[in-house]
């Protein structure tokens, strides 16, 4: 429990009689009403990619970050709740930093990914929370397990995905995506399937303003070795980072 | 009477070619007195790292213990060996935990690790009881004899040792060094540690 | 002045302590028992700081006596020595450090060994063929450095620490009168007349 509240501090995600936690689907269902995200890993990358929707055209959306980088080797997306995603994407980084003091380097993907997960889980667990309202996609790239993707659900679950996508659409670009994926498909191929595939189902006009997308990128054996070999006082080459408006806007007129 | 001279004892690492040496004395004392002559102050961390300790014992054996448990935590959660460069972080943070009421004992580490070649490079680093850690290129020394060691070290070390001969100039400089040192001595161990094994050698020096 | 011994043969562990109880300059005791069993195999000879002594080797005796009433058996030497080790080295950074400093002779029904390890009151640690205790130390040791074999009969044993104890009524100028000698083999714990 977050805060003792002592015996009468019972959780608000409690049993039903079919044994179903209904608030876990109440959170499931506000992801299925959050904009839509995908993620798709290729031979030589992973791109994330979502629809950035804003309530009115005076909303500095320029400002609006829905992909968001946790370390230099991670980058995540979510659907849902965009306060509930800030808290974790706080988190999450303030995870990757203590990794760092400890041990010198950035957490591997997977290690990041049970973080999160279970800060997610132990909302369905402690007394006086409710659950998270976003699933995400972690998108990030290490040493031992190379590029991976993962999506994570409010109730602390995750999995590790080829492609995957969440919220409004996803049933459809899930199908979508299953029809375009095959193993050997390249990272610029992919980041051209992530758009056609959002653009099914997407409302109003495609642009860089309304696109978001992040890239993992896998460095070369010799940069690998040259990366280990680096001073304690040389920061580290991001493998992950967000494509700029011009990038996107690039990827758009193609 | 300083703490970190109680019990007396040397731990050294040398780098060779594709290969390390980690060796330490095996006295311990209680001051001048020698209470047992078969202290092992080195400590296997995975197949190719290994960690040295000199210091107050006591300490040598609670941290042995806790990377130890560190070391078997990290390995569950994520599923592979630790690498020399991370531990050696792992290594200096644990010790700057206790900043200001420090464990005393100074860390020697020596290890290889793999490149994306699948080639195998020589790792050594050691550390002050805080954790400042201190990369070198071709040996690091801790301990009672440190003064010695590292004058013998520097007269006998050079680069690109096979493992026989490094094994041979680690333990030319270690008996000698701790030979001049009164409380460290007793004999010593050495760890040869090359991509496909690791060679450990029980030395016998004079026993007195 | 606090004296303890302890050294091994074929099978068998044997400890000395001396039997006197002092505050400051006055002996207030003369068979103060400073060995205790801590198990059918296990013997412990304490010493140091008056009070923590007693306090500490009754609360090593009860945690191994729960040990083995958890588990239905006891804790091997080893693993013994490493538990008291450990209290002692979180004790020595509490707030208030017991100073004690131990022997512990056990022996291991599962290999047949027996065996003896040094603690002392910083939680250092040695396993060692044989050991002491204060100021008997200084001489006892380069004695059994001379004349201990760990293939010695108990008789020889008991010899080379009638030697350690002469040694040190002789030379040491605050030896004490009066010894309590114990030894643990494969048939448990009993206390020896010298």
């Amino acid at each position: 429990m977050a805060t003792d509240g002592g015996a009468y501090s019972y959780s608000l995600t409690v049993f039903s009689p079919s044994g179903k936690l209904v608030q876990i689907e109440h959170a499931l269902a506000a992801v299925a009403g959050g904009t839509t995200s995908l993620g798709i890993k290729a031979s030589n990358g992973i791109v994330i990619a979502t629809e950035k929707k804003t309530s009115s055209i005076l909303i500095d959306d320029s400002m609006l970050d829905k992909v968001c980088v946790i370390c230099p080797n991670i980058g995540i997306v979510y659907s849902g709740m965009g306060p509930d995603f800030r808290v974790l994407v706080a988190k999450a980084r303030k995870s990757a930093q203590a990794y760092w003091k400890i041990y010198g380097e950035y957490p591997p993907t997977r290690v990041l990914t049970q973080e999160i997960a279970t800060v997610m889980q132990q909302a369905t667990q402690s007394g006086g929370v409710r659950p998270y309202g976003v699933s995400l996609l972690v998108a990030g790239w290490d040493v031992n397990r190379g590029p991976s993707l993962y999506q994570v659900d409010p109730s602390g679950s995750y999995w590790a995905w080829k492609a995957s996508a969440i919220g409004k659409n996803m049933v459809n670009a899930k199908t979508f995506l299953e029809k375009r994926y095959n193993d050997d498909i390249s990272l610029e191929d992919a980041i051209h399937t992530a758009l056609l595939t959002l653009k099914e189902g997407f409302e109003g006009q495609m642009t860089e303003k309304t696109i978001e997308i992040g890239v993992v990128t896998v460095p070369t054996p010799t940069e690998i070795d040259a990366e280990r070999m680096a001073g304690p006082n040389d920061r580290p080459k991001p493998t992950f980072r967000k494509l700029s408006e011009e990038e996107v806007r690039d990827y758009l007129a193609l | 009477m300083s703490i970190m001279e109680y019990n007396g004892g040397s731990v050294i690492a040398m780098v060779g070619k594709g290969c390390v040496a980690i060796g330490s004395d095996l006295r311990l004392g209680n001051q001048a007195l020698t209470v047992a002559t078969n202290f092992e102050k080195v400590f296997p961390v995975t197949d190719r790292i290994y960690l040295g300790m000199s210091g107050l014992a006591t300490d040598v054996a609670t941290l042995r213990e806790q990377f130890r448990f560190r070391v078997n935590m990290y390995q569950i959660k994520e599923e592979r060996d630790i690498e020399p460069e991370a531990f050696a972080h792992l290594v200096s943070s644990t010790l700057y935990e206790r900043r200001f009421g420090p464990y005393f004992i100074e860390p020697v580490i020596g290890g290889l690790w793999k490149t994306q070649g699948g080639e195998y490079k020589p790792y050594i680093a050691a550390a002050d009881l805080i954790g400042c850690l201190n990369f070198a290129k071709d040996f690091v020394v801790a301990g009672t004899a440190s003064e010695k060691l590292f004058g013998v070290a520097e007269g006998l070390w050079e680069p690109d040792l096979e493992p026989e001969d490094l094994f041979e100039t680690i333990s030319q400089t270690l008996m000698n060094g701790v030979d001049r040192d009164a409380y460290s001595g007793w004999g010593a161990i050495i760890h040869i540690v090359t991509p496909d094994k690791v060679v450990t050698r029980t030395l016998k020096g004079r026993m007195d | 002045m606090e004296c303890s011994f302890a050294l091994t043969g074929k099978g068998y562990v044997l400890i000395a302590a001396d039997t006197t109880a002092a505050r400051s300059i006055v002996k207030m005791k003369a068979d103060e028992d400073k060995i205790k069993s801590l198990g059918p195999h296990l013997l412990m000879a304490y010493s140091g700081e008056p009070g923590d002594t007693v306090q500490f080797a009754e609360y090593v005796e009860r945690n191994i006596r729960l040990y083995q009433i958890r588990n239905l058996y006891p804790l091997r030497p080893a693993s013994a020595a490493s538990w008291v080790r450990r209290a002692l080295a979180d004790s020595l950074r509490s707030r208030s450090p017991y100073s004690v400093n131990l022997l512990l002779g056990g022996y291991d029904t599962a290999t047949h060994a027996p065996s003896l390890y040094w603690i002392d009151y910083l939680g250092t640690q040695a396993e060692v063929p044989f050991a002491c205790h204060g100021y008997g130390s200084y001489f006892a040791l380069s004695l059994l450095d001379r004349y201990h074999d760990p293939e010695a009969s108990l008789e020889e044993g008991l010899a080379t620490l009638r030697r350690c104890i002469d040694e040190v009524a002789k030379r040491l100028v605050v030896a004490p009168g009066k010894y309590k000698v114990k030894v643990v083999d494969k048939d448990g714990v009993r206390e020896i007349e010298l």
